[in-house]
């Protein structure tokens, strides 16, 4: 008797739960069928707010660094930026104000590239109140976020390609007619460069101010390459230490790109073009001696916020390089530099490490030049092309800083080239 | 434990024979051992001959000075740094695998690499200093006292009551997950150059040795091993149970906490010197044990030394894999290890554990 008064009581219960699930489940089904048609609405409103006010522009395809086809309405208004350090590109196009049509970037120039972002935001405090995301893949970005952005279309470089195409993002914009445009200035830039900047200028309307940034940095590229052309000098062997200054280990370097790129089309022989497959890589230290390299070049910039009082070369924008100076001198009493010709000759250079992911690389390539070959390279002063890629396609003026160099070069050391401006 | 039974049950020249045969084994590793240095130290890209490098040993005075430096700045610190660090890693794996009474006990199991791993990135990314030092000792010694964090953590944890080596192990997993997700969080705020340099950071380097930080991991050795060896008895009676333990009159808790001190301290001085070499401190002892048995007297020597040789071992293939680029040491150590390993585990006839 019991028992069976307790099944009952069970039994009852039980019913009273499934009752109050469905009453819940029904709520819960009308709550979103109630947010669902506003939201619905909203978005057309927003679709056809978007189209009269786009009316007078014409949709345009263009083909992207991945070569896709995509389909934009141009001159954008309204662009995201996959990438924070684009903005190097789309500053030369917006001169007067930069970020203007910027919505939403990634936080990696604020992290990477301190020095550069307080000059911008000196200019253009509002820069700060542009919504940022961050994530440390080589990723993608927030696309909630994106969305409420509603931009006319958003910039990518292509190693977020795996990642977006993974989480299907380029379809999910594409249901809202936001596009997707994949670029790169960072893994081929020789190659892929000037593509990218005529897709900006297509996109922005500003074809020929893209036209004369390619033909600036075409011209300052090929003031290198035809004098090495031209006077086949001995290439002498270089060893680029990566990122020097922030671990203590040795003899992280490039392979056969980027710097290790660089250092090719200045007329240099890179020994870790041997060793390393990829981009980036670690030399065995002694395999360094072995090399005997003639010229080592450290990248670095002002990591204080990272390695207080490490050993860093502060080189960038500003930079004291009599301190730099200093601090490079620690380097060659490094094992793996012992008894080499770089180290018998004190051909130690440090240069701004930033130039590895930024579109003015090109001076980057004039300077090493001018480091491997002096003689070949006495009148061509990097700082004075860095000055006027500033004056004609930079919001704000040049600030030398970026090299230092221990066998001090006769004619126009990065210190005292600075003072000479050129027109 | 089969080298503790036949003391009691079989005749005395057959005990003899065992300890004979022990004493070979353990000869034997340290043959290879040397075998092993000398390869290192001969090995390079450098391609000196043997035997300049040889008397670039003996006589530095007299050698070039490129041997010189690549001998004793370049090659020397990382094979004897490789010794020393394997050395510490096994032996602090079978001391926690002694104590926790656990196979699967090894410094990583515990969290003391995982918390320094977390050091390490908050002083590579933010510049954070946990003691007013030179910025050239700042990442390790964040390593370091993260890792001794951990450990007294640990050991805060296994003080209350109740607390068996199984809660111990189960705590040390939990500080696992969320020293590593701490590491993330410092990640996901880091910059690019930073994430990169944390990466490579825990994924361990032998080319971070110097003189100094192998005059540390030695000296470190040097004290616990006699600490250990005085316990020895003690230690190998635990392996047959807490219960018999105690009734041989072994304080266990005490037991416990002071080889938690010692194991903390050998496995948090590599790690922050040369970051997360993992494998070692689990394999090690492992095939210590199945060589030669659970006797301490020669279980702790032997996996000291096994240690030393798989860390060594895989220098030199690291070095050679790839001519002149470095391999990770820590992919190498376990690409090398767990083959040997399993082979071990699958042709031993007895019990392993």
């Amino acid at each position: 008797m019991a028992t069976q008064s307790a099944t009952q009581s069970s039994s009852q219960s039980g019913r009273t739960a499934v009752l109050l699930l469905l009453v819940l489940g029904c709520m819960l089904g009308a709550y979103f069928l109630f947010l669902r048609t506003p939201g619905g609405t909203d978005r057309d409103a927003a679709r056809q707010a978007a189209n009269t006010s786009r009316e007078e522009r014409s949709v345009v395809t263009v083909t992207d660094l991945l070569g896709r086809k995509v389909d934009v309405r141009v001159p954008v208004q309204r662009v995201i930026l996959g990438e924070g350090r684009q903005l190097y590109l789309v500053a030369a196009l917006d001169t007067d104000n930069p970020i203007k049509r910027v919505v939403g970037w990634r936080k990696d120039m604020i992290q990477a590239d301190p020095d550069t972002y307080k000059r911008y935001l000196k200019q253009f405090p509002a820069i700060a109140d542009i919504p940022t995301f961050g994530g440390f893949e080589d990723g993608t970005f927030d696309i909630e976020q994106a969305i409420s952005q509603k931009p006319d279309v958003i910039f990518l470089n292509i190693e977020a390609r795996r990642a977006t195409e993974d989480a299907r993002h380029i379809e999910k914009l594409g249901a809202l007619g936001i596009p997707v445009v994949y670029i790169d200035f960072r893994h081929y830039p020789i190659e892929h460069a000037e593509p990218t900047m005529r897709l900006f200028g297509k996109l922005f309307g500003k074809e020929a101010r893209a036209d004369e940034f390619i033909r600036f940095r075409d011209e300052q590229i090929r003031r290198v390459t035809d004098a090495i052309e031209a006077g086949k000098p001995a290439r002498p062997k270089v060893f680029i230490e990566r990122i020097g200054g922030y671990t203590q280990d040795c003899c992280l370097s490039f392979g056969n790109e980027n710097f290790g790129k660089f250092v090719e089309l200045a007329g240099g022989d890179n020994i870790g073009k041997q060793f390393i497959r990829g981009t980036f890589g670690q030399l065995n230290p002694e395999q360094v001696v072995a090399s005997n390299p003639d010229q080592i070049v450290v990248t670095s910039a002002n990591w204080e916020a990272y390695a207080l009082g490490g050993s860093w070369v502060g080189v960038g924008p500003g930079a004291d390089l009599k301190e730099a100076a200093r601090k490079l001198e620690a380097y060659t009493a490094r094992p793996a530099y012992a008894g080499t010709t770089a180290r018998e000759r004190r051909a130690f250079h440090a240069i701004w490490h930033q130039f590895y992911n930024s579109p003015y690389e090109f001076i980057a390539i004039q300077q090493l030049a001018k480091w491997f070959h002096p003689a070949l390279f006495a009148d061509l002063d990097p700082d004075a092309t860095f000055r006027s890629l500033h004056e004609r396609f930079l919001p704000f003026g040049h600030e030398p800083g970026y090299f230092v160099s221990l066998n001090a070069i006769p004619a126009g050391s990065a210190a005292q080239s600075a003072s000479e401006a050129r027109p | 434990m089969s080298a503790v039974l036949p003391a009691e049950t079989v005749q005395r020249d057959a005990y003899r024979r065992l300890v004979r045969r022990k004493q070979l084994m353990l000869a034997a590793i340290v043959v290879l051992l040397v075998l092993s240095v000398l390869l290192d130290l001969a090995l390079g890209p450098a391609s000196y001959r043997f035997g300049d490098v040889v008397r670039a040993l003996f006589l530095p005075d007299e050698a070039p000075l490129q041997l010189q430096v690549v001998l004793w700045e370049i090659r020397l610190p990382v094979a004897l740094m490789a010794l020393a660090v394997g050395a510490a890693l096994s032996l602090a794996g079978a001391q926690m695998q002694t104590i926790l009474n656990n196979p699967l006990a090894s410094p990583f199991t515990l969290g003391i690499s995982a918390a320094a791993s977390f050091g390490a990135a908050l002083g590579l990314a933010f510049g954070v200093k946990l003691l007013p030092v030179a910025a050239d000792y700042l990442v390790p010694v964040n390593a370091f006292l993260m890792a001794m964090l951990s450990a007294f953590l640990i050991h805060m944890l296994s003080m209350r009551r109740g607390v068996t080596a199984e809660t111990i192990v189960l705590l040390g997993i939990a500080l696992v997950f969320t020293f590593n997700a701490l590491l993330a969080l410092v990640q996901y705020f880091a910059s690019e150059q930073a994430v990169a340099a944390v990466v490579f950071w825990t994924m361990g380097s032998l080319t971070k040795a110097t003189w100094t930080k192998l005059a540390i991991t030695c000296a470190v050795i040097a004290v616990t091993l006699p600490l250990f060896a005085r316990r020895a008895w003690a230690l190998t009676a635990l392996r047959l149970g807490e219960d018999k333990a105690a009734s041989f009159g072994v304080d266990v808790a005490r037991l416990r906490f002071h080889t938690l001190v010692l194991v903390s301290l050998l496995a948090a001085i590599p790690v922050a010197f040369v970051g997360t070499i993992g494998f070692i401190g689990l394999v090690g002892p492992h095939i210590a044990r199945m060589l030669i048995g659970e006797d301490q007297r020669f279980f702790l020597p032997a996996s000291l030394l096994t240690g030393a040789l798989v860390l060594s071992v895989s220098s030199v293939v690291s070095k050679t894999l790839i001519p002149g680029a470095i391999f990770p040491i820590g992919v190498v150590t376990s690409l090398i290890g767990v083959p040997f390993f399993i082979s071990l585990i699958l042709g031993s006839r007895r019990n392993a554990w």
